[in-house]
């Protein structure tokens, strides 16, 4: 039994899911949803439309080139069943998947570690740059035009509770 | 909807419209169309004589997999935006693919054994 994959977005379509179109020369497409079927028909280019997998390894979203890619594969030839091969295969696809995926992860945060400190840096800047629209506390008990009128009662009101309460 | 036969019932859609039609079911796919340009152009072959096409099926225009019925509809057409947007299409990348498809999946290049012609 073969485990194809989606044509629109690269997932795997199960037994029983998804539908298949053949055109009239031959060509089979499989979808794994109705969604990537309408995608399908409605002419679109699984490159532009940014959900699929082949627009997440074309700008770089996703882990690229990787050993554990050469493991799964398309074999168009017979093999002589192996009990001993077998067993190995089942074992070898959990490990292979573990580091796959290990990998996967250290990929994603490789490419999301400038991000924090791309964050900081604009908060800093916009601190800078509107430090003047920041009021000391000070000044909002002198001025009651700079706030709203009810939220200062509320305010009052909690203020005074917390001393009631200690 | 207009790619429907008319009916009379319907008021909306009483004419078939070849335009719809042709994005239904009539045209080539892209992939085709792009294999088709790739060729050089002494593979092509000459357009037979079909008397069921526009203009006996002579006046062809393989971007747009299109017949018309003369020589000037045709260089109309040659002008037009659609035309235009598609010969860019064609002139960029290759179309999407199943292989495409397996290969952004995390899968390898298809295992075909050796070849058998190669070991004789």
């Amino acid at each position: 039994m073969r485990l194809e994959k989606c044509w629109f977005c690269s997932s795997t379509v199960y037994p029983g899911h998804g539908i298949q179109f053949v055109r009239n020369d031959a060509k089979i497409f499989r979808f794994c949803r109705s969604k990537c079927h309408k995608n399908f028909k409605m002419k679109r280019n699984p490159r532009k439309v940014k959900w699929t997998k082949a627009y997440r390894r074309l700008h770089g979203k996703d882990m690229t080139q990787d050993s554990t890619f050469e493991f799964e594969r398309k074999r168009n030839r017979p093999e002589r069943y192996d009990r001993n091969v077998t067993e190995n295969t089942l074992k070898a696809i959990k490990k292979i998947d573990k580091i796959r995926v290990d990998r996967e992860e250290r990929h994603i945060a490789k490419r999301m570690k400038g991000n924090k400190a791309k964050e900081q840096r604009e908060a800093t800047k916009e601190l800078e740059q509107s430090i003047h629209m920041v009021k000391a506390p000070s000044v909002l008990f002198k001025e009651p035009s700079l706030t709203l009128p009810t939220k200062v009662k509320v305010l009052q009101k909690q203020s005074e509770e917390n001393r009631m309460e200690e | 909807m207009g790619g429907k036969c008319p009916h009379r019932s319907v008021k909306k859609r009483r004419y078939s419209h070849k335009q719809f039609r042709r994005a239904k079911f009539l045209v080539k796919g892209d992939d085709a169309v792009y294999d088709e340009l790739l060729k050089p152009e002494e593979q092509r072959k000459e357009l037979p004589v079909d008397e069921d096409l526009p203009g006996m099926g002579q006046y062809y225009c393989m971007h747009c997999d299109r017949y018309f019925a003369n020589v000037t509809v045709r260089d109309e057409h040659f002008k037009t935006k659609k035309h235009r947007k598609r010969v860019k299409i064609m002139m960029g990348p290759r179309p999407h693919t199943q292989l495409d498809a397996d290969l952004a999946a995390g899968m390898g290049m298809p295992d075909n054994g050796p070849k058998l012609m190669s070991m004789s």
